[in-house]
């Protein structure tokens, strides 16, 4: 007897269930770190829910209006990352996963298989959004003590609401496997998401919320919210998510959207399935063809390579490494959102008017140096877990190539640092002074500012080459070598570093001013003058320990690996 | 050239290398037989340099791999069982990368590249993504990657798994060549007749424990057999496998 398509998810489940079984070295504590996290974080996020709603509940028509619009772009922001998130997912569900090998060479239906991959894609892309959402929703439900209709609706508007995007983009999957080869696809699937990505953010920033803050401006308030309406037709999905389980909060029930829901959830499930028998297998043979593909040879970098004062060993290092990771899209594009993050940043500072606070715009010019220093330091950890910490990892199945070549541990994880630490610094750097230009700070702390960075980029580069060399995860991807038990060890270590750093910093900075603009009658004593310089060199000192002591811990796990 | 004596490897309390000594002399080909988890491949990493000998010892061209890591691997030559390399990277790039791995200047290394890509038909491949390579196209590749640097020792794990009857070829002829030009090669096989064909002696392995070396006629003469037998009845015989033959028979 045939069983029926659930039997399909077993080997899943089972592996789940394994790993968990499985108890590895470092198990507690990674457990510990993350669950801990996870309960800050969903924390924040259910208090803030909670406070928004139960503030708005004071304005009665007003505060229902702006929470229908909330509900609405909550599940409107949500409804782009899952259509994206099913594009990549299928892509791997689909078409790229080994154990499709086994299962397309079974007598397994294609009805069958398609319904349990598609159960699979759903979950795959949907359980991140539905764990951010979860507390969010919670947060609005207390907040307006909802009845507990309200949370059987939210479990009921969930699953519809996350089949429709993923159905989309598995459909968006679908057609371009069949257009594009496999391998173009995947690269093509992951710049279109990303760019469109991109695009939200950007988009989202200029519609200049900033203007709520402008007292002056307050007839602007109307606009403002008619720009956030607009996008928001009733024909789509987050409509009818907002507005049923605004409906619920209430303690109503709104059949029509609910009936919308499930009732497109199922409409596309069919289509999706319909076009899945008629064009799948096309796809996936498609996608088991290997042809040449064309794509960049990089000679001008072979002959910079060349023209640089370094040993055959670090040179044919740096040029594998750039060349890898210029050819793999799935690598670089990662750095289109973080533009847009970069642009939007120094857009913020652009448009930050502090003049408009004559008495204090200098002072507070100065504080935003200090906040600029530490959103530049974060942005470095950022790129730093994406890029740099998974650089060890990255070499993969293919390490055994540098383990059985005659080069020591400790030139192979120095040569990882010294290709990343330059466009770290000169990213990094750039940010900073551009962002100290734009809000004109004092030029004593455009110096402070700029000579922070320089040690922070050795000490966050060396901190995450030396800890992506004793967590490296070789089966994985970049982006899942980044959130791994190591990646998350590295932010924490990153961020306490950037903090203990501004202090260090921000101290003697602001003494320096005070005695210098004369606005607090405040004098440099000479033991002021001391302790200024025992601060700086501490800032200075604790980086370069950082630097040292992490590369060294690095190479040394590298060394341990053999046993 | 490569000599390993009393290599011991455990894991926890399971002992998967037992006091392995082996001897491979310069122009020699020494076939390494034995059954699944007899303890081949780890016996291979070893030498390789991948793993860490709970005990014993390992030099290749006098040299310890213990003390003297870099000399060693640098006169030595690995070629793993399943062929992993950078995917991004085409054929030339990767043989450059390897060459550059080995200290070699830029001088002759095209030359080099072209050579071993000559050699083992890869030359039409040469600007190519490895990504789009065949299973033995790999393995040919990091074949040339292992003789590109002239090691005088090569220690080679399952050669022909992946080939097709003209790669296997190639590859016989391209070990006999270098064997002829005094390179020493270890080689870790399940195709006994590979062996039988090729190997001047072989070390048969169970339960980490060399339990028979010598010539091939050696071997079969431990066995009690004669020296017209085959190998694999000997190595059945040698490894409590007869059974199967029997079934085989059948």
């Amino acid at each position: 007897m045939t069983q029926p398509f659930p039997f399909l998810l077993l080997p899943h489940a089972w592996a789940s269930r394994n790993r968990v079984r499985r108890r590895e070295k470092g198990d507690a504590l990674r457990g510990i770190v993350f669950g801990t996290i996870g309960l800050l974080v969903a924390a924040a996020l259910f208090y803030g829910a909670y406070w928004v709603t139960s503030q708005l509940a004071a304005y009665e028509e007003f505060g229902d209006y702006l929470l229908r619009l909330g509900l609405s772009w909550l599940f409107l922001s949500f409804l782009a990352f899952l259509a994206f998130s099913g594009v990549v997912t299928a892509l791997s569900t689909f078409f790229l996963s080994d154990d499709l090998r086994l299962l397309m060479a079974s007598p397994v239906s294609a009805r069958r298989l398609f319904l349990a991959r598609f159960a699979r894609t759903v979950g795959s892309a949907s359980w991140m959004v539905i764990i951010f959402m979860a507390p969010v929703l919670f947060g609005v439900g207390v907040g307006r003590c909802a009845p507990y209709a309200f949370y059987a609706a939210m479990i009921a508007t969930i699953i519809p609401f996350s089949i429709i995007p993923v159905a989309l983009g598995s459909a968006c999957t679908l057609f371009v496997v069949n257009v594009f080869p496999a391998r173009r696809a995947r690269d093509l699937l992951m710049l279109m998401g990303l760019v469109f990505a991109a695009g939200v953010v950007l988009l989202l920033r200029f519609i200049q919320p900033e203007r709520l803050l402008r007292v002056e401006s307050l007839p602007d308030i109307t606009d403002f919210f008619a720009t956030l309406q607009s996008p928001i037709t009733p024909m789509l999905p987050s409509f009818w998510a907002g507005e049923t389980l605004f409906a619920a909060v209430q303690g109503g029930f709104d059949w029509l959207h609910q009936s919308a829901l499930w009732t497109t959830a199922g409409a596309f499930t069919i289509m999706l399935g319909a076009a899945h028998g008629r064009w799948h297998f096309q796809g996936y043979s498609r996608s088991q063809e290997a042809p040449k593909t064309r794509f960049a040879h990089f000679r001008t970098l072979d002959f910079f390579a060349a023209a640089l004062p370094l040993s055959p060993v670090r040179r044919q290092l740096l040029v594998k490494d750039i060349k890898i990771f210029l050819r793999d899209v799935s690598q670089w594009v990662q750095l289109l959102p973080l533009l847009a993050l970069v642009l939007l940043y120094l857009y913020n500072f652009r448009v930050l008017d502090l003049d408009r606070i004559p008495y204090m715009s200098g002072f507070i010019k100065n504080v935003y140096a200090f906040i600029n220093l530490g959103m530049a330091g974060f942005v470095m950890a950022t790129v730093a877990v994406r890029f740099v910490f998974p650089a060890v990892s990255a070499e993969g199945a293919a390490f055994w190539i540098i383990r059985t070549s005659p080069i020591s541990m400790h030139d192979f994880l120095w040569s990882k640092f010294w290709t990343a630490l330059l466009p770290v610094f000169l990213f990094t750097e750039a940010l900073t002074i551009a962002a100290n230009q734009l809000l004109g700070v004092d030029p004593f702390l455009k110096v402070v500012a700029a000579a922070s960075i320089f040690f922070l980029t050795f000490a966050l580069v060396g901190l995450a080459s030396g800890l992506g060399a004793r967590y490296p995860r070789f089966n994985a991807d970049a982006t899942q070598a980044a959130g791994s038990y190591g990646g998350v060890m590295f932010m924490i270590a990153a961020v306490a570093l950037i903090i203990v750093t501004i202090v260090l910093v921000g101290w003697p900075s602001s003494m320096y001013l005070m005695s210098h603009t004369g606005q607090f009658r405040f004098r440099l004593t000479p033991e002021r003058q001391a302790m200024i310089v025992a601060s700086f060199t501490a800032a200075g000192a604790i980086c370069m320990a950082t630097w040292w002591l992490s590369m060294k811990s690095g190479v040394r796990a590298l060394d341990e690996m053999r046993k | 050239m490569i000599a390993v004596q009393d290599l011991v490897k455990e894991y926890g309390r399971f002992r998967a290398v037992d006091g392995v000594t082996l001897d491979v002399k310069p122009g020699e080909i020494h076939g390494f037989l034995g059954p699944n988890g007899a303890g081949k491949t780890t016996t291979m990493r070893m030498i390789a340099g991948l793993l860490k000998p709970t005990a014993g010892r390992i030099l290749v061209d006098n040299h310890d791999l213990e003390t003297e890591p870099e000399a060693a691997k640098r006169a030595l030559g690995f070629i793993p069982d399943r062929p992993f390399i950078y995917d991004k990277l085409t054929a030339g790039e990767f043989l450059t990368f390897h060459a550059g791995l080995y200290g070699f200047g830029n001088g002759n290394v095209p030359e080099r590249v072209r050579e071993m890509l000559d050699l083992f038909e890869l030359s039409q491949w040469e600007h190519q993504l490895i990504e789009s390579f065949s299973h033995g196209m790999k393995q040919r590749l990091v074949m040339s990657s292992a003789f590109l640097h002239r090691p005088r020792a090569v220690a080679v794990d399952e050669p022909m798994v992946g080939l097709d009857p003209r790669g296997a070829r190639l590859i016989k002829d391209v070990f006999r060549k270098m064997s002829e030009r005094g390179v020493a090669i270890l080689m870790s096989t399940h195709t006994l007749e590979v062996a039988q064909e090729m190997c001047h002696r072989v070390s048969i392995i169970q339960k980490g424990r060399i339990i028979a070396h010598g010539t091939v006629d050696d071997v079969k003469q431990m066995a009690g057999g004669s020296s017209d037998e085959h190998l694999t009845s000997v190595f059945l015989k040698l490894t409590g496998g007869s059974a199967l033959q029997e079934i085989d028979e059948i």
